[in-house]
């Protein structure tokens, strides 16, 4: 058994199943470890040197979607890329292919993947500082948000197209990146400071945007299942608007589900208006 | 009044409007510019409120003064609601708050009718020029169209909005007379047409200035009057081949407050409008016919799917061999989307498709079951009859909310 690390990169993985493949190494004897415990009974065999004999031809499509999957955080990682690439390499094209049930579990993972990269687009949220502190700090905007695979990187150029020369961060609970209005500064680890900002910063001006929520919500519609479905759980605490759903589908569920109108709306004198003299 | 109060009535106000799509724009980038904003032709969904609606716009009416008293809506003249009205400054201000916050991909701005239709739409139109012109906002931005304005205030609209929308609201002339007396279906559809126009002008002149680049939709209300779906459905279609439509929005009648007795006082049918949706999908999408979907007057099933029902009335064309039939036929199986159409087509390019590889492509097999051969599978019904076939296949029906519309 051959025990690997590779630090979660996707350019060094590359490189040890290259060499892997090269040698003819089969994915039963391989490992790659995502923690201390791995395999207690396989003898550790290191690495072989150099390029091996197998010339291996893949297409070139195969490359750019072993990495979007190599985003996935989840059991065989690694492992499941290396048995993907060994199947090609061999011949076997189907198991790149979302019919395979090995290919299908690739698509599953590329597409939640991708499915994470949107979540970031839609659910960061920013808090503009104020103008003192910006200046400190050289940041306009920060946000904190909690991706579950490794997206920040490749997806997070989005935000300085949608920008222009705004200065943010976001912060996670593992990396982050920072934009100075020209260049992004991807960082794997997390500074702590740049947390704290991106945790602590005070917010007054939101309050518009849950007016917003509370008003564009129509409780005679009320459906919390294709909430949930869209915008899973796990985002809700770190956006504005979390905190109103529970007490929003409450109200709609007492009784103003009768109508489409928001409580503080009914609460207020109305205004009928005469008709236009012709 | 202060901002917060304004935006609060005027959010509450345009919540009817079913449309929120910030889908189609073509690419723009404000990376180491002056100014905010981008579009790449996906729309992006910033939030979901509790009616599982997606949040991608600010959609605020300019104001919910009116002077037009249209029966199924929150601001006719006759209702009995509080008013409110922005400054086109403050529009903006809200616009690009939110977007800088990252909470909106921009604005879907409407308004009820106040003086005229002119300066109604001159209004809206001041919205979208400070937004492009003072601000250098690149995001998206959605105006509906006044029907009555001057053909030469859409135009100027048109070239700086991202998407126009007219709403039919009501397919037939004898609803609209009967509610909505100062809307007239000729006026909608000379709007349409005066969009359309607009975007023909520019079609195929890369140069050109851009022309409402992610096209004009429009919205029908669901359940505010008799009209049949049969209708709905061949309004949408002639909507589409006649005005070359992007989308057709269909918006379940919600109750209002202080609703007059010539509107539903009843929850919103909205199992009917999803059946209805799931239709103009099928014909925008799949090339299915409205006749076909419903080949006499009536409504969809509510308890089958319109593709599911298609194939039990055409029988003749089923069980389709999935390794020969054309793709066109293979998305007419039920069960089996676009997306696996084109994957079943990649795979038998390497081999023959089994009944496993199905199961692999999350296909809906309970579904397709019936309707599909592959190298190692026939279905035992092919010979089922269609209505024990459906009787097995229709969905159970959630039981009706009793208690507040008891």
């Amino acid at each position: 058994m051959i025990a690997l690390d590779c630090d979660n990169h996707f350019a060094l993985w590359r490189e040890q199943a290259r060499t892997l493949l090269s040698h003819g190494i089969d994915p039963a004897q391989v490992s790659w470890a995502q923690g201390p415990i791995d395999d207690l009974l396989a003898v550790p065999r290191p690495l072989p040197e150099g390029r091996g004999p197998f010339q291996a031809k893949v297409p070139a499509a195969l490359l750019s979607q072993l990495e979007q999957a190599g985003r996935y955080h989840g059991e065989q990682r690694w492992n499941l890329l290396y048995e993907v690439l060994w199947r090609v390499a061999h011949g076997d094209r189907t198991a790149m292919l979302a019919g395979d049930r090995l290919g299908s579990e690739l698509h599953r993972r590329i597409k939640q993947v991708s499915r994470e990269a949107h979540h970031l687009h839609a659910f960061v949220r920013f808090v503009p500082l104020p103008a003192l502190l910006a200046e400190q700090l050289q940041l306009d905007l920060v946000a904190y948000h909690e991706p579950a695979h490794d997206i920040l990187e490749s997806a997070s150029s989005h935000f300085a197209d949608r920008l222009g020369r705004q200065r943010w961060l976001i912060a996670t609970d593992r990396d982050a990146v920072r934009f100075d209005g020209q260049t992004l500064d991807y960082r794997r680890q997390c500074p702590e400071q740049w947390r704290q900002w991106a945790q602590h910063a005070e917010d007054p001006g939101a309050e518009l945007w849950r007016t917003y929520y509370r008003h564009t919500f129509n409780p005679a519609r009320l459906n919390p299942d294709a909430l949930r479905l869209h915008m899973p759980g796990r985002f809700w605490r770190h956006l504005p608007e979390g905190m109103l759903i529970p007490q929003l589908m409450g109200q709609a569920r007492q009784g103003k589900q009768r109508d489409g109108q928001a409580l503080e709306v009914a609460q207020q004198a109305g205004k009928r208006i005469a008709k236009a003299r012709d | 009044m202060q901002l917060i109060a304004k935006l609060g009535i005027l959010a509450d106000a345009a919540k009817y409007d079913a449309s929120c799509a910030s889908s189609g724009a073509p690419k723009r980038s404000s990376r180491g510019r002056e100014g905010l904003g981008a579009t790449d032709g996906m729309g992006i969904c910033h939030s979901y409120t509790p009616d599982g609606r997606c949040v991608s716009l600010l959609k605020v009416l300019l104001t919910n003064f009116c002077l037009y008293d249209c029966q199924y809506c929150v601001n006719r003249r006759s209702s009995n609601v509080p008013r409110a009205r922005f400054s086109p400054e403050e529009v903006v201000r809200l616009t690009l708050d939110f977007y800088r916050r990252n909470c909106i991909s921009g604005l879907f701005l409407s308004s009820g009718i106040i003086r005229s239709a002119d300066y109604t739409m001159e209004q809206l139109i001041e919205v979208a020029r400070l937004l492009r012109e003072e601000h250098e906002f690149r995001g998206y931005i959605h105006l509906k169209t006044i029907p009555d304005a001057d053909p030469l205030l859409i135009e100027q609209a048109g070239r700086l909005a991202d998407r126009l929308s007219v709403n039919v609201e009501l397919p037939t002339d004898a609803s609209l007379k009967r509610l909505a007396p100062e809307k007239h279906a000729h006026t909608i559809r000379q709007a349409m047409g005066t969009i359309q126009q607009g975007q023909l002008a520019v079609a195929g002149e890369p140069r050109a200035p851009r022309f409402t680049p992610a096209g004009q939709s429009t919205q029908v209300i669901v359940g505010a009057d008799d009209t049949d779906d049969r209708t709905l459905l061949g309004n949408a279609e002639s909507l589409y081949q006649g005005y070359g439509l992007k989308r057709v929005y269909y918006s379940a009648f919600s109750p209002i407050p202080d609703s007059p007795n010539s509107v539903p006082l009843a929850a919103p049918p909205l199992l009917r409008e999803h059946r209805l949706y799931q239709a103009d999908f099928l014909m925008r999408g799949y090339g299915y016919k409205a006749g076909e979907l419903l080949s006499q007057a009536g409504n969809l099933d509510l308890d089958i799917d319109p593709k599911l029902a298609w194939a039990l009335a055409n029988r003749e064309v089923f069980p389709l061999d999935v390794n020969r039939a054309e793709p066109a036929l293979l998305a007419r199986i039920p069960g089996i989307g676009l997306r696996s159409v084109q994957r079943l087509v990649a795979l038998r390019r390497e081999r023959r498709i089994r009944y496993d590889d199905l199961i692999q492509l999350r296909c809906v097999l309970d579904k397709a079951r019936p309707f599909i051969v592959t190298s190692d599978y026939r279905p035992a019904q092919a010979e089922l009859r269609s209505g024990l076939l459906r009787a097995r296949l229709r969905e159970p029906q959630a039981p009706v909310q009793m208690g507040l519309w008891g």
